[in-house]
């Protein structure tokens, strides 16, 4: 009877040593957790704060808070519609290529059974994942350039298709433009996201696919109902991180594009950045409110995109 | 033994079969040949800007693809005329350097205390980590980083971006680290704990010779985001001098005055070889890295 009465405070007072003693542990997360808090944490908080003022940094006039203001201009802004619109487009344009293509090449490395051959490829394919993206938006633009780039200069001065007269325009106001600069995401992604679908490939057991053979399964069948299924939270993952990433990309845009606003780069994200550190005097408050629009248009699309891709069984 | 029977039995499957060798090896072709191209995909755009620094003025611009003799002086040009490239080269390396040491450090750190200490709170952390890669907080933080350096007086300083720079990469380098750990049986620490050895010592006597491969992996990830960092450079800094080579490249107009093309070229060829080089170097670890379970978070 007394052994019963004593031992909950034995143990409570023992859980929560355990707990203190166990605590020292996030001395080791103490590092990333500063870096986390200085640089990212607090920084958001900032711009949550200052998108409910008037906050221009070239101003010397104090901020002030003015509500919800902001929130309720930018969602007016023909041209915050205008810059989630192209940022859309683009993201749907995107997003088959750097699924699909990496999908399609990773079954075929798959099949490839001598093994150093199966890696040249691999190795191949991953040295765009060794660039740094904007290092490629550079080499791109040079690509697509109208006169020393590689691809008009194979159209006019070796295939003969067009005249320097009518050459296609890959970048700046043309209709080419976003399409162009998806491909070059593809192009970078090929090698990353083909190892995502090889390692998925890698995790399947081979008796599931013998059993489909077994069963009478041809090669279709058996990628339908065995393959895709497995795929399923690697297919997932991509889908909704790069949706996300895709939403919000401003290198691209800024190296590929610039600042025009008439051009189809000129997305809510380069909107964004030109508010803040270049127009004017540089509306800040503003800006962040855009920011926070944008961001919440991608939660949204994100959130539904984990709807329709949940667990239903 | 095994292996001759099975040659031999395959053997016989195809000569009974005369058609279907024929259209294993025909499916066997469509299959290179689809690789062969996407393989050329990638490479010939990277061919083209080495053939670009290596080509005589006058080809750059007369629509030639291969040069119609080799010229190297490009390379000397552009690190002895180019304006700040020296100053834009040693910028690049002194923060790639500051950060994917800091960056990779942070992360084996708390890596290691989520997945083989005891950590209350860990499913908060760790929740709060994948997040943040749905979140594009590189974007919506950059205005309150921006004010955070100004205030501090960090603007055009190299600090100014080594800081912010860490936590780029640091949530997904540390789920990368969190799936390299998970791969070590945690019965390793247990044995190295009886013998009486502290965490910290099991972490760099026993764990960092498992998770070699591993951090491959985060140092050539790190690297590539430090190297190549455009936009908080392109905020942070607006002096020449103190820019990376990142936002050199793309704020040099290519084909107007100093900036020839096959100079411009020759840089960008000097920019991309040391991460190449790097991988080429390192690919075995870093294949056997990714299977390790860097793909795994």
């Amino acid at each position: 009877m007394a052994s019963t009465a004593i031992s909950p405070g034995v143990t409570y007072r023992s859980s929560r040593l355990l707990w203190l003693r166990d605590s020292i542990n996030w001395l080791y997360v103490l590092p990333a957790l500063f870096f986390f808090c200085m640089y990212m944490l607090y920084p958001i908080i900032e711009v949550v704060v200052i998108s409910f003022t008037d906050y221009k940094y070239l101003s010397n006039e104090p901020m002030r808070f003015i509500g919800l203001t902001n929130f309720i201009n930018a969602l007016q802004d023909p041209v915050v519609h205008l810059g989630l619109w192209r940022a859309l487009y683009f993201t749907l344009i995107f997003l088959p290529g750097v699924i699909f293509i990496p999908l399609f090449v990773a079954i075929l490395i798959d099949r490839v059974s001598n093994p150093s051959l199966a890696s040249l490829y691999r190795i191949i394919l991953l040295i765009p994942a060794v660039i740094p993206g904007p290092m490629i938006f550079v080499l791109w633009r040079w690509m697509y350039d109208f006169e020393v780039g590689p691809i008009n200069t194979i159209l006019v001065n070796y295939l003969h298709l067009f005249t320097y007269r009518n050459a296609p325009q890959w970048l700046g106001n043309s209709p080419l433009t976003i399409p162009a600069i998806a491909f070059v995401e593809w192009w970078w992604g090929l090698g990353y996201h083909t190892m995502f679908f090889l390692a998925g490939l890698a995790a399947i057991p081979r008796e599931l696919f013998e059993a489909a053979r077994v069963d009478g399964a041809n090669e279709w069948q058996m990628f339908w109902n065995v393959t895709l299924p497995r795929l399923r939270p690697i297919f997932v993952i991509l889908v909704v991180l790069r949706f996300g990433t895709a939403m919000a990309v401003i290198d691209e845009y800024i190296i590929m594009g610039g600042f025009n606003r008439a051009l189809p780069t000129y997305t809510w994200t380069v909107y964004m950045w030109h508010l803040a550190f270049n127009i004017g005097n540089w509306f800040q408050g503003y800006a962040a409110a855009i920011g926070w629009i944008g961001a919440a248009a991608m939660l949204i699309v994100v959130g539904f995109l984990f709807y329709v891709f949940r667990d239903r069984d | 033994m095994s292996v001759s029977a099975k040659s031999i039995r395959s053997a016989q499957a195809i000569a009974t079969y005369p058609g279907r060798k024929q259209g294993l090896r025909l499916s066997a072709v469509a299959l290179h040949a689809t690789l062969i191209f996407f393989c050329l995909v990638i490479i010939l755009p990277l061919l083209w800007v080495v053939l670009m620094s290596v080509k005589p003025v006058t080809d750059a611009y007369s629509g030639k693809l291969l040069p119609s003799q080799f010229d190297f002086t490009h390379y000397g040009y552009a690190l002895q005329r180019l304006p700040y490239i020296w100053r834009n080269f040693g910028n690049s390396i002194i923060v790639t350097f500051s950060t994917v040491l800091l960056t990779s450090a942070c992360a084996v750190l708390a890596a290691y205390a989520i997945v083989h200490l005891r950590l209350p709170g860990k499913l908060l952390l760790v929740s709060l980590l994948v997040g943040t890669l749905y979140f594009p907080t590189r974007l919506v933080s950059i205005i309150g980083i921006f004010r955070i350096q100004a205030s501090l007086g960090l603007i055009n300083t190299l600090p100014g971006l080594i800081l912010p720079y860490v936590t780029l990469n640091l949530a997904l380098s540390i789920l990368v680290m969190k799936g390299i750990f998970e791969q070590i049986s945690p019965e390793i620490l247990d044995a190295a704990r009886i013998d009486g050895a502290s965490s910290w010592r099991i972490l760099w006597m026993v764990m960092l010779p498992l998770i070699a491969n591993g951090l491959v992996v985060l140092l050539i990830i790190n690297f590539v985001t430090a190297w190549g960092e455009f936009l908080l450079a392109y905020t942070l800094t607006n002096d020449q001098a103190m820019r990376t080579l990142p936002v050199a490249l793309a704020t040099a107009m290519g084909g107007f005055g100093e900036w020839v093309w096959p100079a411009l070229a020759a840089v960008y060829v000097m920019a991309i070889a040391p991460g190449i080089t790097a991988f080429a170097v390192a690919q075995r670890w870093y294949m056997k890295g990714l299977q390790e379970g860097a793909l795994k978070f």
